[in-house]
């Protein structure tokens, strides 16, 4: 991929000096279908370079972002900036950016040479240049010898290198992922995942990569941009988002985490009591302190229970097993609660069963490792 | 379920009755038109020698050659009309009609009429056509002209006029079907590589609806070119087609006569469908 080298910036005198040069940005974009309000004030920062996932379960405004960001859809309120000039009205074909779409969207009546090949035809580059730059893409994404085949006759993995040197080949600001490897075999997506990743980094094109699967928002994104309910509910590293989830919603959709809703009946020390249906628990207090009688939520994750509490676990439950599931890394323990949730306990892999289904178990855990939810309870 | 192998006895069977109908309407009575089409002297009996006079009488006359030439211009004037009127109308529903209820209703309002009888619907355009009819009415209330103008009703323009009513959804309905079958993220792929509409017109949906172009153009062709009906009633005794000729000939009971038209009016057909095939592969229109 040594032939992807950007031009310099086009547009550097708009730049302002001040600010970090920025890839994307939103502001506060807002878009409704009908009744239906499917982006609600979106407002997002994307630095030079960034791979970007925007994380939400189906219907949440992810797509509906993504697409305005191409240009596909116009947003009724906002702004768009693309590295730093305001695109918001613009439509997709003068906009820096290019896409992939989730079913690769490939031209059925060309050429896998003529589809890569598109891009630059439409920036009306010299015949020779085309051939050459096809070659070289083709070549550097291994399908050099699919070159005169039509895409009906490809596999899946094979259309997805395909779309994929057709949208990188012209060298955009921004790539645009929506769902890219859904698509894909399930044995695949890992091996894929990392090669993108890999060019990702090479390129130094920033990607924004919409998904519903956690895995691939945490293992690629620099960033992770969790979104429900057309709103962004956090955004961070996947660090950030895994262990300190900032509202319940995020808590309950990242993997592992246990979700307690109650009410603050007490404080001191910066510690907080909250009584929820299965007990009341110790819970670290963040920012300025909710007064006393406010609902709030907190979770703690799975591997930060133990099922043999000391004194250090002053956060204990009394449940009984009901299944176990061995994943390898991890051994996961379900439990009842008694407010009729589930909780999940999870041991490393490795080390042998120590609750049985069935078993009545103590599970506890300290008080720094239960995590409040700061961001707005909906 | 049960499939049945391509190659079984039952599949045999199976084609027999079809078979039967194509050879009694089709084979037969084409094999009985060419084999009259060859009889020589004047009985009109089987017993004729088979020659090609009939040919030759039929090619000694400039006029029948010139009627040959200009059904083939009248054909081709109906193809380019019907096929880019056909193709807005066909990008007009599939496109722009973005309620689903309205393409329906839009689409039976093109479709409806077709329930009627060519020859019925040919027929009523003669009131519109006509001195005294709507148009020329509509067209002096307006005051576009003073007088009526003549050259509708029994006229080349006024059988053009009619025929592109009639056939224009011939062309339209194959580019409706290849038009739906086109999935929307490829108009948004192209944009995204940079294409301008008309760029992605020109390059993406109209080469993916080529094959509709065709299949409609191939429709047209054959029922104008077999369309006596129309020619005989808007265009009054004035003027024909090769078609008409047929019936010239068979009313004055020259059955060979008839015959030879009859084999190469087929024989045009046969050309323009091979030239029609040439360009597209209907067979994989699916693909």
């Amino acid at each position: 991929m040594d032939a992807l080298t950007r031009d310099p910036p086009q547009n550097a005198a708009v730049q302002d000096p001040a600010r970090p040069q920025l890839d994307l940005e939103l502001r506060g974009i807002r878009k409704r279908f009908g009744g239906f309000t499917a982006v609600d004030g979106v407002s997002l920062k994307v630095e030079k370079g960034q791979f970007v996932c925007l994380l939400g379960p189906s219907g949440c405004g992810k797509t509906t972002t993504l697409r305005c960001i191409a240009g596909l859809e116009e947003p009724d309120d906002g702004g768009i900036l693309i590295g730093g000039k305001e695109v918001t009205r613009d439509p997709p074909w003068q906009r820096d950016i290019a896409m992939m779409f989730q079913d690769f969207a490939l031209f059925p009546h060309m050429t896998v040479a003529k589809q890569v090949g598109f891009g630059l035809e439409m920036l009306k580059k010299p015949k020779a240049e085309i051939a050459k730059r096809v070659q070289h893409v083709l070549k550097s994404f291994e399908i050099l010898e699919l070159a005169e085949r039509k895409p009906a006759s490809l596999s899946g993995g094979q259309r997805q290198r395909v779309a994929l040197a057709r949208a990188m080949i012209t060298e955009p600001r921004i790539l645009l992922l929506d769902e890219p490897i859904g698509a894909l075999d399930y044995s695949l997506r890992e091996t894929v995942m990392l090669e993108l990743k890999l060019l990702q980094q090479r390129t130094g094109i920033s990607f924004i990569w919409v998904t519903h699967d956690q895995n691939e928002a945490f293992s690629l994104g620099d960033l992770v941009v969790v979104m429900n309910h057309a709103r962004i509910e956090q955004q961070g590293s996947p660090e950030d988002i895994l262990q300190r989830p900032a509202t319940a919603f995020v808590a309950g959709f990242v993997q592992g985490n246990n979700v307690f809703r109650g009410k603050v009946v007490g404080e001191g020390a910066g510690v907080l009591s909250v009584e929820t249906a299965a007990g009341t628990f110790r819970v670290p207090a963040i920012g300025t302190p909710p007064v006393l009688g406010s609902d709030v939520s907190f979770s703690v994750r799975a591997e930060q229970l133990t099922d043999a509490p000391t004194d250090q676990h002053p956060n204990r439950l009394t449940v009984q097993c009901t299944t176990v599931e061995y994943f390898g890394a991890v051994r996961r323990h379900i439990f009842q609660r008694r407010d009729g949730e589930l909780l999940k306990y999870d041991q490393f892999g490795a080390h042998a069963q120590r609750v049985a289904v069935g078993q009545t178990a103590v599970l506890g855990w300290q008080v720094e490792d239960s995590v409040l939810h700061v961001g707005v309870a909906r | 379920m049960s499939t049945i192998r391509v190659r079984s006895p039952a599949s045999y069977w199976l084609a027999v009755p079809a078979a039967v109908w194509m050879l009694g309407v089709v084979v037969v009575p084409i094999v009985l038109l060419v084999w009259v089409s060859l009889w020589s002297g004047r009985a009109f009996s089987p017993a004729s020698p088979l020659t090609f006079d009939n040919y030759a009488k039929f090619f000694a006359n400039p006029t029948y050659i010139k009627l040959i030439g200009s059904t083939v211009v009248h054909t081709a004037t109906l193809m380019a009309v019907t096929g880019v009127l056909g193709y807005c109308i066909a990008y007009f529903l599939v496109v722009k009609v973005r309620s689903p209820r309205w393409r329906l209703v839009l689409f039976l309002a093109f479709i409806v009429p077709f329930w009627t009888s060519t020859l019925i619907r040919a027929i009523a355009w003669v009131p519109f056509l006509g001195v005294n009819g709507v148009i020329n009415q509509t067209l002096m209330f307006v005051g576009v002209t003073q007088s009526p103008i003549e050259a509708f009703l029994y006229s080349r323009a006024g059988i053009t006029m009619a025929q592109v009513s009639l056939y224009t959804m011939l062309a339209a309905g194959p580019v409706v079907y290849m038009l739906n079958s086109i999935p929307p993220q490829l108009r948004e792929a192209a944009m995204t590589l940079k294409a301008a509409p008309f760029t992605v017109f020109r390059r993406i949906i109209f080469p993916l609806t080529l094959p509709g172009v065709v299949i409609g153009q191939v429709l047209v062709f054959l029922n104008v070119m077999s369309d006596f009906a129309t020619v005989a009633t808007i265009g009054g005794n004035k003027h024909a087609l090769l078609s008409n000729l047929v019936m010239l000939f068979y009313e004055s009971s020259q059955i060979r006569g008839a015959s030879v038209v009859a084999v190469m009016l087929m024989l045009c057909m046969l050309v323009g469908v091979v030239v029609a095939l040439r360009v597209v592969d209907i067979r994989r229109l699916g693909a």
